[in-house]
C-alpha cells in the first residue's frame, strides 16, 4: 500500500545503511535503534506528515499492523516466520511516533511477551515477589554482528551460561534430550486415544490378563484350548502392535518436528530478554532459558506441531498457561538438572499472584525448602505485596493451608525434576498415573506371554510327529522310547498292554553315555498272562501353559511293542 | 493603598528583582575559560584520566566481560562520575560521517549506577591526545547517540570508517561538567 511508502523509506535506509557499514545490526535485529535514527534525523517533511496521517485514527494503525504482517513480511520473505513481524512491531511500539498509537498498546504492555518466569534472587534478597522475573525468548533472523548462539537481551551473563541451555535445547529438539523425553512418556505419559479407545484399550488388557489366569488357574478347556490360546495371542499381538504403532509414530513425528525446529534454529538466532538489566551470577536461569527457547521455536512455526501430537500437547498448554510458569535450575548441555537454592525462590514464587507452577530441580532439601517458605509466606508481613496463600504442594503432597488466602490463590505446584525433558511432560501435563498403571500391568502382561511363547507356539503351531529312533535301553526292564524331536516337554508316551501295566511317561532329554531324547518306562507286569510283546506304544501331544500342564493332547504316532522292541535288538 | 499600577511600572519593578537575584555576570577570564575545552582548562585531571584509559586492555581487561563477541570491535571507556570511575567498554552501534558531520550511536557493555540522562563525551585518539568532545543523549533501548561537527582532517580521515572497523579512538565519558 502507498500510505505506508514511509516505511519502506525507512526499511530501505536501514538496509543500505548495514550494507554499506554504518549500523552494525541488521535490519530487523536493530530494528529499534535505526527507526529511532532514521526518525529523528532522516525522515523527511513529507515521511512525518504521512506517518501523522496514518496514526491519526486507531482504524489507521491498525491497519499499518496488518500491512506489517501480511504485505510487509511476505516481501521480505519472512511470511512463514511468525516472530519478525511481530519482533518489530514489539520494537517500534515504544519509540515515537508509535509511542502514543493506541493499537501499539498490547505490544508495548507486554501482551504477548510472556514467557516462563524466571526464578533470579536480587543481590540480598530472602524472596520477594520481583525475584519472579517474566522473560521470553525471540527467534529472530540471523544477525553475525550480534553473536552467535543464544543472546541476551536486558540482562548480562557469562557466555557458558546460555551455551549450555542452548545445547540442552538441541538436545531436547534431536538428541538424548529427546530420547529421554519419549522414553519418559512411553513409560508413563497418556496417550492420543479418545476416550472410546482408551476404554477398549484397557478392556483389551483386562481380558488378556483374564484369559493368562484362566489358563493358568482355570479348569482344563480341553479341546477348547488352542482357540483360547488364539484369542489370546490375537489379542495381545493387536494391543502391542497398536501400542507400538501409536508410541513409533508419536517417536518418529516428535523427531521430525525436532529437527525442524533445529533446522531452523541453526538459520536464526534466540533472543533471551528480561528486563532489569540485570548481571546474573550462577547459571540457575539456565532452565527458564532452555524452556524459553523451544517456546520461542513454536511460537515462530506453530504449524510444525499438527504432526507431533507430542509437542503439540506440550506446546498448547504452555501457550495457555504460560504466565502461570517459574522455573530455576543449573542445566548442563545433555539437559540434566543440577540443584539451587530453593528456599527464597519458591518463598517469590508464592508471593507472586499468577504462578501456579514452578520447575525445580530434585534436589534432597527440596522438600523442607517448600516447607520452610510456606511457613515463612504464612507470616502476615510476608504479604505485603500480595495476599496470597502460602499453600504449598511438593511432589504432590500438599504441605500446608492457609484459608485465608485460599480464595486467591489455591495452591503452588512444585514439580520437581531430574531431566529437562521431565519438566515438558510437567507443563504438557502428559505424565499420566493411570497410563503408567495400565503400562505396568502391560509390560507384565507381556512378560508373561513372552515366558509362555514357547509353550503358546506348540499349542498353536504343533511340532512335527516325532518318529522313534535309537537308542533302546540296555536294561530288560525298562522300554526307552527314543523320539527324533528336539521339542521333548511338548509330548509324551504312552504304553498299552495287556501285559504290561500301562503307563503314560513325558518325553525328556536325557545325557550322558547314550544321551536322546526320550521316555523310560518301567516294565512292570500287570499280572494278566500273555504274551509280553503284545502292546501298543502311543505318542501323544502334551499341551503346557507355563507350570499348568493340561490334559493329554492328539495323539501323533503309534508303534508297536515288537518294533519298539526290534529298535533295540537292531 | 494605591491598586491601580501602570504596567510600565510593574515591568521595571519586575526588572529590578530580576537583576537583583540574578548571578553576577562572568568576568573575561572565566567567559575565556568556558570557551576552552576542559582538558585545557584541567590537564593534569586529562593526564591522569587519559592514563587509565590508556590502560584498559579490551582483550584481557576487567572492562570485557566477553571478549570472543562478534560484531564490531569494543571502544574502551572511562567513566567518571563524580568521584568514582569505572573502566567498561561500548559497543558502537552506528557510525556515519557525512557532510563533516559524525552520528554515532553506542551502548555500553557496563550497567553504570545511577547514570545520569546526559553525558559529555571526550574522544581521545589512541596516542591518548584528546580530539574533541560532545554532548551524548540517551536515546531508545540504554543506547546513547550524539551528533557533532568533526574538525575536517578527522571527517576526511573517517568517512571510510566502517562500523565493524577498530575504532580509532578511545572515550572519556564525563556525568557532569566540572571534570571532577
Amino acid at each position: 500500500m502507498m500510505r505506508f511508502v514511509w516505511f519502506w523509506t525507512f526499511w530501505h535506509w536501514s538496509s543500505e545503511s548495514f550494507r554499506t557499514g554504518c549500523l552494525l545490526h541488521s535490519p530487523v535485529q536493530g530494528v529499534g535503534t535505526h527507526w529511532d535514527e532514521w526518525f529523528h534525523h532522516e525522515a523527511s517533511e513529507e515521511d512525518r506528515r504521512a506517518m501523522t496521517d496514518t496514526g491519526r485514527s486507531e482504524t489507521g494503525q491498525r491497519e499499518f499492523i496488518t500491512w506489517l504482517y501480511r504485505h510487509w513480511a511476505r516481501e521480505q520473505d519472512w511470511s512463514n516466520h511468525r516472530m519478525v513481524a511481530r519482533f518489530v512491531i514489539g520494537q517500534l511500539a515504544h519509540l515515537p511516533p508509535f509511542g502514543h498509537w493506541v493499537a501499539f498498546e498490547k505490544y508495548r504492555t507486554g501482551r504477548f511477551r510472556d514467557g516462563i518466569s524466571s526464578l533470579v534472587l536480587a543481590e540480598g534478597s530472602s524472596g520477594e515477589v520481583t525475584d519472579v522475573r517474566p522473560m521470553e525468548a525471540l527467534v529472530l533472523p540471523k544477525d553475525h554482528a550480534a553473536g552467535d548462539g543464544f543472546l541476551t537481551d536486558g540482562f548480562q551473563t557469562d557466555r557458558e551460561d546460555i551455551e549450555s541451555p542452548r545445547l540442552a535445547t538441541i538436545s531436547l529438539l534431536r538428541g538424548k534430550g529427546l530420547l529421554f523425553f519419549l522414553i519418559l512418556w512411553m513409560a508413563g505419559g497418556r496417550r492420543p486415544y479418545p476416550l472410546w479407545l482408551k476404554f477398549i484399550l484397557n478392556l483389551g488388557w483386562l481380558l488378556t490378563g483374564g484369559l493368562i489366569l484362566y489358563l493358568l488357574c482355570g479348569p482344563d478347556p480341553r479341546e477348547q484350548l488352542p482357540v483360547l490360546v488364539a484369542i489370546l495371542a490375537g489379542l495381545w499381538g493387536a494391543l502391542m502392535l497398536m501400542a507400538v504403532t501409536v508410541i513409533s509414530a508419536q517417536a518418529v513425528l516428535a523427531r521430525r518436528a525436532g529437527e525442524y525446529w533445529f533446522a531452523r534454529l541453526e538459520e536464526n538466532q534466540v533472543r533471551l530478554r528480561m528486563e532489569g538489566g540485570l548481571t546474573f551470577k550462577g547459571a540457575s536461569a539456565g532452565l527458564p532459558f532452555c524452556l524459553n527457547a523451544l517456546f520461542s521455536l513454536y511460537r515462530a512455526w506453530p504449524e510444525v506441531t499438527r504432526r507431533s501430537w507430542l509437542w503439540r500437547s506440550f506446546f498448547h498448554r504452555l501457550n495457555a498457561e504460560t504466565g502461570s510458569w517459574a522455573a530455576t535450575g543449573v542445566i548442563t548441555p545433555s539437559g540434566f538438572l543440577k540443584p539451587v537454592v530453593l528456599e527464597p525462590k519458591i518463598r517469590a514464587a508464592q508471593l507472586h499472584d499468577r504462578i501456579r507452577h514452578v520447575i525445580t530441580p530434585r534436589q534432597c532439601d527440596a522438600r523442607e525448602a517448600a516447607r520452610h517458605a510456606a511457613k515463612k509466606s504464612k507470616s502476615p508481613s510476608s504479604h505485603r505485596h500480595e495476599p496470597v496463600a502460602p499453600v504449598v504442594e511438593a511432589n504432590g503432597i500438599r504441605l500446608g493451608y492457609a484459608a485465608d488466602y485460599a480464595a486467591e490463590k489455591p495452591f503452588l505446584r512444585i514439580h520437581a525434576c531430574r531431566h529437562a525433558a521431565q519438566s515438558l511432560l510437567a507443563i504438557g501435563a502428559l505424565a499420566s498415573r493411570w497410563q503408567m498403571t495400565a503400562n505396568i500391568c502391560a509390560v507384565g502382561i507381556s512378560l508373561v506371554l513372552l515366558a509362555a511363547a514357547p509353550d503358546l507356539r506348540a499349542i498353536l503351531m504343533p511340532y512335527p510327529s516325532p518318529a522313534p529312533m535309537k537308542p533302546a535301553s540296555p536294561s530288560p526292564n525298562f522300554l526307552w522310547v527314543s523320539l527324533d524331536t528336539d521339542h521333548p516337554r511338548y509330548f509324551s508316551v504312552v504304553l498299552e498292554s495287556s501285559y504290561w501295566a500301562c503307563r503314560r511317561v513325558d518325553v525328556a532329554r536325557y545325557t550322558g553315555a547314550n544321551a536322546s531324547v526320550r521316555a523310560e518306562i518301567l516294565l512292570t507286569s500287570s499280572g494278566v498272562k500273555g504274551s509280553g510283546t503284545v502292546g501298543t506304544i502311543w505318542v501323544e501331544r502334551a499341551p503346557h501353559f507355563l507350570t499348568r500342564d493340561f490334559g493329554p493332547g492328539e495323539r501323533v504316532g503309534r508303534y508297536s511293542l515288537p518294533y519298539m522292541f526290534s529298535l533295540g535288538a537292531d | 493603598m494605591k491598586s491601580q499600577i501602570p504596567i510600565e511600572q510593574l515591568l521595571r519593578w519586575r526588572l529590578a528583582q530580576a537583576e537583583a537575584s540574578a548571578p553576577p555576570p562572568p568576568r573575561a577570564g572565566q567567559v575565556l575559560e568556558m570557551a576552552c575545552p576542559w582538558w585545557e582548562v584541567w590537564p593534569e585531571k586529562f593526564r591522569d584520566f587519559a592514563q587509565q584509559l590508556g590502560l584498559i586492555r579490551i582483550a584481557y581487561g576487567l572492562a570485557m566481560s566477553r571478549p570472543e563477541e562478534p560484531g564490531g570491535h569494543p571502544v574502551p571507556v572511562l567513566f567518571v562520575g563524580g568521584a568514582e570511575k569505572l573502566e567498561t567498554s561500548a559497543r558502537v552501534l552506528y557510525f556515519n560521517v557525512r557532510d563533516g558531520r559524525l552520528r554515532l550511536r553506542l551502548r555500553l557493555n557496563a550497567a553504570i549506577p545511577k547514570a545520569p540522562e546526559n553525558f559529555e563525551v571526550t574522544f581521545v585518539n589512541p596516542q591518548l591526545r584528546p580530539l574533541f568532545s560532545a554532548a551524548a543523549t540517551p536515546s531508545a533501548d540504554g543506547e546513547y547517540r550524539l551528533d557533532i561537527e568533526l574538525p575536517e582532517p578527522l571527517a576526511y580521515e573517517w568517512e571510510q570508517l566502517k562500523v565493524t572497523d577498530p575504532m580509532p579512538f578511545r572515550l572519556m565519558i564525563h556525568s557532569d561538567k566540572k571534570k571532577d
